[in-house]
């Protein structure tokens, strides 16, 4: 499959970046600014890859997409859904309700505690119902939640082994609440532990329009581009899952620029062990690569301030990247952001004769953009009497706290006090100070270091898995996982994996304590490549 | 009731205390993360206890944490805890008033009001419990505990191997329902019962224990065991913030506050995990084996364990480096942070350091309690100095 033809995008918050690749070989690149509709976005930087490359759309086998939709909606706290919450666990449970401990903000982002239920239900650890699920509580919260929810996240206590309170639950609501409300189940997104459990399904449920959108975009820019390959969305760990499951699991993606990025930068750096900052329009991931691959967080993941328990490269994400808007009171800068004016730097930016002044006119000022990038259609500055006219002392301040706050992030991440070599990719990494970084060895930005992220969608590897309910009475653990291993492999290979490559990622048993003899379901799950 | 309407600080003043100290989020998050560090894999997950304590002092009342010395010999005192399998604590957290309950119903079994909290081991969960339920009873938290780690059965405290028992003991669920476990000097009957009705209940149970009197508490606990936690975790959280090696920093703590040497042995990436699910059942603890692959320089070797809620022995390529009760850690080497037997996961990496137990804990009546004959090992009990000195 060496020599057939990749297309990848990574749809930052500012830009979309995309590029046509043939094996290890970057045939085109381009950058356009990410469209309200997503859509138009794509479709320019496809154009563009194809224009370039002169490539036929029929002969291209895999789109793969990397997004920051979901990340950028948690910690901009924008575009969320309004979620219902349920919590099936009265009168257990009720010491720590749901949303405890999440930050003020995001919590009234998703309409508040006003939408929580703890119902009476739930199950024990064998399948007995804590009590019986309170079914007329659920109606009557539905009642009064119509209207005014968009989503709805259900968890259950004990739902990874008994899945009937959370079912039931779900037809209630779909029946009153209609099929235009999305029904995110705990039992789906993660395993035991409900706190992190419960605050995964609720991050889900709010940002389940925003991926929808995102899909319904690429589907249709594809298929009017003549491109009849698969669709793929890079997930968490770096594999590909597909675009039509990615859209009710878009907390799957929650990682998904940043680890299509943390492998498109030690693919283009060689760099195997250091930091990768990847600088966007709207935010800024911090990742630290060991021999290759992003440190996994080693227990609870935070997500937009939320303790989790998805499995995810271990990210800090900051609102900082080109288009942050410099908040300051005269000369004296009062705060970087966190707003971004994102693809409407253009229109609102100092460097385009708008009324804001962002981190991109900051580096404009100082005369950082020297290096002219083909892949950036517009000039970086249509006004430069507007920049010039900045106060000096204003861009110093602002120049340093970039330069403050980059640190700042990099010292959070590292766990180490020796310097380490940085890479600094995304089209943000022109405009923020890469000179004297303190704790940084040296700081690289490597040949197509703008579209890394794109480069690495398209060696994103396929994530497949299988599950099989065992009795470990009749059958030996280890032939089971073996037999459970084999179909996860055959799996990875019918979604375009190559067999030999397919190696295992992890192993989860999961006890049905409730059931006679020592049952158990056994869910592996694996990654091999697409190409040699 | 006597009981209701106590202060802390009211009690403290009646007894004349003047060592005491404040905890506020902070101290607590730092005492929590220590003792989920002495709890040997155990001890349950720490954000639930942390949680519930930070909502007791969000509500505006006040945890103080006194010095042993200056608790008066006849006033009552108790441990209210939880017991069961720590994965299902993780999926069931408490419902409210539950310790508030069970504390309740022991003092109008005794006829005496509970005038002092004693947290009863080293553990995410059970450390912070007793804080949280000071806070909302009204009494400080006397600055020892019955383990300096954590087990998993009711009677292996330093407690009983001093001659004090667990009995009466209240357990309670959160439906309300409320069992009395009177045994009076049998303890392992009282834990059998214990957790009979934790089973019962669906897996964990709220308990109010070890009704012990102001001198029993000084004559058996050990001592300054909350202060040691919080050296421990102080060290850790510090280590963090200056990029320190958290373990590094670990071991100095544990010399300068308990004058011991601990040993760091093995780093690896766990390669295996098998939990025995039907036990689970009819025993209510997390159990089961674990191995680890070894990294860096200890790249070829392998380390295995059992475990039965806590850590219980550690084998590097076949030879028994540490037994109970001394304490066996899993530790992310990075952050220090503990990987517990009932969260761990294929893939995770960590550094595996060994603590040698309290001196209370290592009498000849503790080593036969729980020493590794107890948990059925054909070995004789030889401290972890030894096997690695």
């Amino acid at each position: 499959m060496t020599g057939e033809l990749r297309v990848g995008f990574d749809v930052g918050g500012t830009f979309t970046d995309g590029v046509l690749m043939r094996g290890r070989e970057v045939l085109a690149k381009a950058k356009s600014l990410t469209t309200q509709d997503v859509t138009a976005g794509i479709v320019e930087a496809l154009d563009a890859v194809l224009a370039e490359s002169e490539a036929n759309p029929a002969e291209i086998s895999m789109v793969s997409l990397g997004t920051t939709h979901t990340t950028n909606a948690l910690i901009e706290r924008r575009n969320l859904n309004k979620v219902g919450i349920f919590r099936l666990g009265a009168p257990a449970t009720t010491a720590i309700p749901p949303l405890t401990g999440w930050p003020e903000d995001l919590k009234q982002a998703i309409s508040g505690t006003e939408l929580v239920h703890v119902i009476r239900g739930g199950s024990e650890y064998d399948g007995r119902d804590i009590v019986p699920l309170d079914k007329q509580a659920i109606a009557k919260a539905c009642r009064e939640m119509k209207g005014k929810v968009d989503s709805v996240a259900i968890t259950g206590v004990f739902s990874p082994i008994t899945t009937d309170h959370e079912e039931q639950a779900a037809v209630l609501v779909r029946e009153i609440l209609g099929d235009d409300v999305h029904v995110t189940l705990s039992h789906r997104i993660a395993t035991i532990s409900l706190l992190e459990r419960e605050n995964s399904a609720i991050l889900n449920a709010s940002v389940i329009t925003v991926m929808q959108r995102a899909v319904s975009s690429l589907k249709t820019a594809v298929r009017e581009r003549g491109i009849t390959a698969p669709l793929f969305i890079v997930q968490n760990d770096g594999s590909v899952m597909s675009a039509d499951y990615a859209m009710d699991y878009p907390i799957f993606t929650v990682a998904s620029g940043p680890a299509a990025s943390v492998r498109g930068s030690v693919y283009l750096s060689g760099i195997e062990d250091g930091v990768v900052v990847d600088i966007g329009g709207t935010s800024t991931d911090v990742a630290y690569i060991v021999k290759g691959f992003p440190r996994e967080s080693s227990i609870t993941v935070t997500i937009g301030g939320v303790k989790t328990n998805i499995r995810c490269p271990d990210l800090l994400s900051i609102a900082l990247g080109g288009g942050t808007i410099v908040k300051h009171e005269g000369e004296e800068v009062s705060a970087l952001g966190p707003e971004s004016v994102g693809y409407n730097l253009v229109r609102l930016g100092k460097s385009f004769g708008g009324p804001l002044l962002t981190v991109h006119d900051t580096a404009v000022a100082l005369g950082k953009l020297d290096r002219k990038l083909e892949v950036f259609k517009t000039d970086f500055v249509t006004h430069p009497e507007k920049v010039n006219a900045l106060p000096k002392r204003l861009i110093a301040n602002a120049w340093s706290a970039v330069k403050v706050t980059i640190e700042e992030a990099i010292d959070k991440m590292k766990t180490t006090a020796e310097p380490v070599p940085a890479i600094f990719i995304g089209g943000g990494a022109l405009v923020v100070p890469k000179e004297g970084i303190s704790g940084v060895s040296e700081v690289l930005c490597p040949n197509h270091f703008e579209v890394g992220g794109a480069v690495g969608t398209t060696i994103a590897e396929i994530g497949a898995y299988a599950e099989g309910v065992v009795d470990l009475e009749k059958e030996d653990r280890d032939n089971a996982i073996a037999r459970v291993t084999e179909q996860a492999k055959d799996n990875a290979k019918t979604a375009g994996a190559i067999r030999e490559t397919v190696e295992v990622i992890d192993v989860e048993e999961i006890p049905f304590t409730y059931m006679p003899g020592k049952r158990e379901k056994i869910r592996v799950r694996v990654k091999g490549q697409v190409l040699e | 009731m006597k009981g209701q309407g106590m202060s802390a600080r009211k009690i403290l003043e009646e007894w004349g205390a003047k060592k005491f100290q404040v905890i506020n989020k902070r101290a607590i998050s730092e005492i929590t993360l220590g003792a989920s560090i002495l709890a040997t894999g155990g001890g349950g997950d720490p954000e639930i206890g942390l949680l519930w304590t930070y909502k007791v002092l969000d509500e505006g009342k006040e945890i103080l944490m006194v010095d042993p010395m200056e608790v008066p010999d006849e006033i009552q005192t108790a441990s209210p805890a939880c017991l069961g399998a720590a994965l299902v604590l993780t999926e069931k957290p408490p419902g409210d008033g539950v310790l508030n309950l069970a504390i309740r119903r022991l003092e109008r079994y005794l006829e005496r009001p509970i005038q002092a909290t004693i947290p009863i081991e080293c553990g995410g969960v059970n450390s912070p419990v007793a804080y949280a339920a000071a806070g909302e009873l009204g009494v400080p938290v006397i600055d020892v505990d019955g383990m300096n780690r954590a087990f998993p059965e009711l009677q292996m405290t330093s407690w009983v191997t001093h001659g004090v028992h667990s009995s009466p003991t209240v357990s309670v669920d959160n439906r309300g329902n409320i069992t009395v476990i009177d045994t009076g000097e049998d303890d392992v009957l009282a834990e059998t019962l214990a957790r009979r009705a934790a089973m019962a209940y669906g897996g964990i149970s709220w308990i109010a224990t070890y009704p012990l009197t102001g001198r029993q508490v000084k004559e058996t606990s050990i001592l300054y065991s909350q202060s040691i936690a919080w050296a421990v975790g102080h060290a850790v959280m510090r280590a963090r913030q200056e990029h320190l090696d958290p373990i590094e920093e670990l071991l100095k703590s544990l010399k300068k506050e308990r004058d011991v040497e601990g040993f760091r042995v093995f780093r690896g990436k766990i390669v295996d995990i098998n939990r025995e699910f039907g036990s689970e059942t009819s025993k209510g603890f997390t159990l089961g084996q674990v191995a680890l692959e070894g990294i860096d320089e200890y790249k070829g070797q392998t380390a295995s364990l059992d475990f039965q809620n806590e850590w219980l022995n550690l084998r590097v390529d076949g030879e028994v480096l540490c037994l109970p009760p001394d304490l066996i850690a899993i530790l992310d080497s990075e952050t220090g942070e503990p990987i517990r037997t009932d969260i761990m996961k294929y893939g995770y990496r960590g550094t595996i350091v060994l603590i040698p137990a309290h001196e209370r804990m290592r009498t000849p009546k503790g080593i036969e309690m729980f020493g590794p004959r107890h948990f059925g090992y054909d070995l004789d009990y030889v401290p972890v100095e030894r096997l690695n000195g």
